[in-house]
């Protein structure tokens, strides 16, 4: 399979500032060494709790953050060598679609305007060919053309939802980073815009990155799933695989404190203790390793290292390191 | 199950809010009850008018604009809606606790929690502060903070997420309220902690026999942790029933729609969805608010409001919809 996206050792470090002369104090390691591929037409899942680094790798992929080493290749080009004019052609394949549909559209701005800004930008469309491409969007996503001059505020979130994803697909990209794109959005709705994307990725073999903490989405939505804790990734496997096989006692927890839609099923596991530790001073070895059940005293001092359980399925667990 | 009298019944209660511009309808003519020792779930969509229920209960509703048109909230047999606010400081905080969704915001931050929950037992009891210091301690280790010593002098900004909704928590029980009122407690934490905070509220629950109104739009929270459950639509409660016939028999084809548009087990199927909208609540539809989006509207929805009647097949599942509200034929 072709791959779209390949992500090697990527790591962003956010320095601190502090002391009298604001000099750099320590280094929050917000993504810390992760490696992934999305082959073309994939959806892949990428889950974790909040503060657990997914938006900034998601944004990194699309260069939207300067990653501090590591490499995207992106359909073999290596993104972060690119600069000028050569960034801003490639720029139109990959796109964003927000969490808050509240806050990502200029309340200023028309759905016209808001829709059509990157096609004029980009110089792909003008006058009635650009009124068309806008309206074609518009249907795309389900919008009645009649919107066409009304403001953000005239809609309800989902409908803003449909519009932010209208705009991300106006320059026809290849891959988009959704980030949280339903949390936002009531159950009912949710169901609207997780059909829209599904058909999206289906007619126009998009590649997406699905950024959630709804494990139950993930699970919906995506081929593959890798999930991250504290800046790694800890587990990546085919969704089926992962939802019946999860390796890593942090998945385990993550499905186990999924509710149960079976009120006669009240059998909960014992909820995962402790809290997630802070990414400015993350425990030593492996960092889950304080909430662990299945911690051993090597998983305080070594930091473990990639293993294939199965092809595809790739842990970073010493419970499998033999 | 209830040969108790109601802790706290709600009857045709309706809030409204009185803006320049118009009304807002936020609750209609909402019956509710709650008996001693139960956890009701409310559940709906943003805008359903399922924490202005909860916070009439509280009367924390601000006047104006908003107005309590018409209906009586019984605590205890005692109507809410009359008392003084005198009589309302006595109550709220004392023997009804709230939690509410933004632990974050809801804490004072130039306070240590300590204060602040020292605060709250010293209004409502008559104890010392060294008494009260000696309770909150008590009331944090309940909750199950970790290192309760060192985190009673602390200020929010140092705790999580999680334990700032420990300490809101411990706030609300220190008084050993008969009913707390959860609204999303857990929708602004994360999936692991989120369990951790509600078999936390469960087990409180079991252990003081106090009764729970648990406010969420999430339906899995609702079928770990309710007994009942009322579905809330555009400002009424649309379905009432037990939680295994919610989720076993929904009648309601609002409460229908909304369990089959979840992601469900198997992978790669389309879902099902409620097509349109919620409509705003000023500008509500004649007639059954639900019915532009419903799939089985008929004449009548378009123009009465359907009552909320118990099913002929079981008495205690209640639905407001004109599908189970035939009268019988002459």
């Amino acid at each position: 399979m072709k791959k779209i996206l390949q992500v090697q050792s990527l790591k962003k470090y956010f320095p601190i500032y502090g002391g009298l002369l604001s000099r750099v104090i320590g280094q929050v390691k917000a993504v810390d060494d992760v490696s992934f591929d999305i082959n073309e037409g994939e959806i892949l899942g990428l889950v974790g709790e909040s503060g657990c680094g997914k938006t900034t790798v998601g944004r990194m992929t699309l260069r939207l953050l300067e990653p501090t080493s590591g490499k995207v290749l992106f359909e073999g080009t290596d993104l972060l060598s690119l600069k000028g004019k050569e960034l801003a052609m490639i720029r139109p394949k990959m796109q964003i679609i927000f969490q808050d549909p509240y806050s990502s559209l200029n309340p200023r701005f028309t759905v016209e305007r808001i829709i059509g800004e990157a096609l004029s930008v980009h110089g792909l469309a003008q006058g009635s060919e650009l009124r068309k491409k806008i309206e074609g969007l518009m249907e795309k996503v389900g919008l009645s053309k009649m919107y066409l001059k009304r403001f953000p505020h005239e809609f309800s979130g989902g409908q803003r939802q449909r519009i932010g994803i209208a705009r991300a697909l106006a320059l026809n990209p290849k891959y988009i980073v959704c980030d949280e794109p339903v949390s936002a959005l009531d159950v009912s709705i949710q169901a609207q815009i997780i059909n829209l994307l599904q058909s999206l990725q289906k007619e126009d073999n998009l590649s997406l990155m699905f950024i959630s903490h709804d494990l139950n989405v993930v699970k919906h939505l995506s081929q593959r799933t890798a999930v991250m804790y504290l800046g790694k990734i800890v587990e990546l496997a085919p969704t089926e695989l992962l939802n019946r096989k999860a390796a890593h006692p942090y998945t385990q927890a993550l499905l186990a404190s999924k509710p149960s839609l079976d009120p006669t099923n009240r059998k909960r596991p014992k909820p995962l203790q402790g809290d997630v530790p802070s990414p400015l001073n993350p425990p030593s070895g492996c960092h889950f390793h304080p909430r662990c059940p299945n911690v051993v005293d090597r998983c305080k001092t070594e930091t473990p290292r990639q293993i294939e359980l199965e092809e595809g399925h790739t842990v970073y667990c010493h419970l499998y390191d033999d | 199950m209830h040969s108790q009298d109601p802790l706290l019944d709600i009857q045709n209660l309706s809030t409204f809010f009185h803006t320049e511009e118009n009304i807002v309808r936020s609750v209609r003519n909402v019956d509710l009850t709650i008996y001693p020792g139960e956890t009701v779930a409310l559940v709906g969509e943003s805008g359903c008018g399922k924490s202005v229920t909860a916070l009439s209960a509280m009367r924390l509703v601000p006047m104006p604009p908003g107005n309590f048109e018409n209906g009586r909230i019984l605590f205890k047999g005692k109507d809410l809606l009359q008392a003084s606010e005198l009589e309302m400081q006595k109550i709220r905080g004392n023997e009804i606790g709230m939690i509410f969704q933004e632990p974050m915001t809801s804490l004072n931050p130039i306070f240590t929690i300590g204060d602040q929950i020292i605060e709250a037992i010293c209004l409502h009891q008559d104890k010392s502060h060294d008494e009260a210091r000696i309770l909150a301690l008590k009331v944090l280790k309940k909750v199950a903070m970790p290192s309760p010593e060192t985190r009673i002098d602390q200020y929010p900004h140092e705790l999580s997420g999680g334990m700032k909704q420990r300490v809101m928590i411990a706030m609300s029980i220190a008084c050993k309220p008969s009913l707390l009122i959860a609204d999303e407690p857990t929708t602004a934490l994360d999936v692991t902690i989120q369990a951790q905070i509600l078999d936390l509220l469960d087990e409180l629950r079991k252990e003081t026999q106090m009764s729970i109104l648990l406010i969420t739009h999430n339906l899995g929270i609702v079928a770990q942790y309710a007994d009942r459950v009322a579905v809330m639509y555009s400002g009424k409660i649309v379905e009432l029933a037990s939680v295994e016939n919610i989720f076993a028999s929904p009648s309601h084809p609002y409460t229908k729609g909304l369990l089959n548009s979840l992601p469900k087990d198997t992978i790669s199927v389309k879902l099902e969805t409620i097509p349109g909208a919620v409509p705003h609540p000023a500008f509500l539809p004649e007639g059954c608010a639900f019915h532009p989006r419903c799939a089985e509207k008929m004449g009548e929805c378009e123009r009465e409001i359907p009552e909320l009647k118990s099913l002929d097949s079981n008495p205690k599942h209640q639905t407001a919809c004109w599908l189970y509200n035939k009268t019988p034929a002459l």
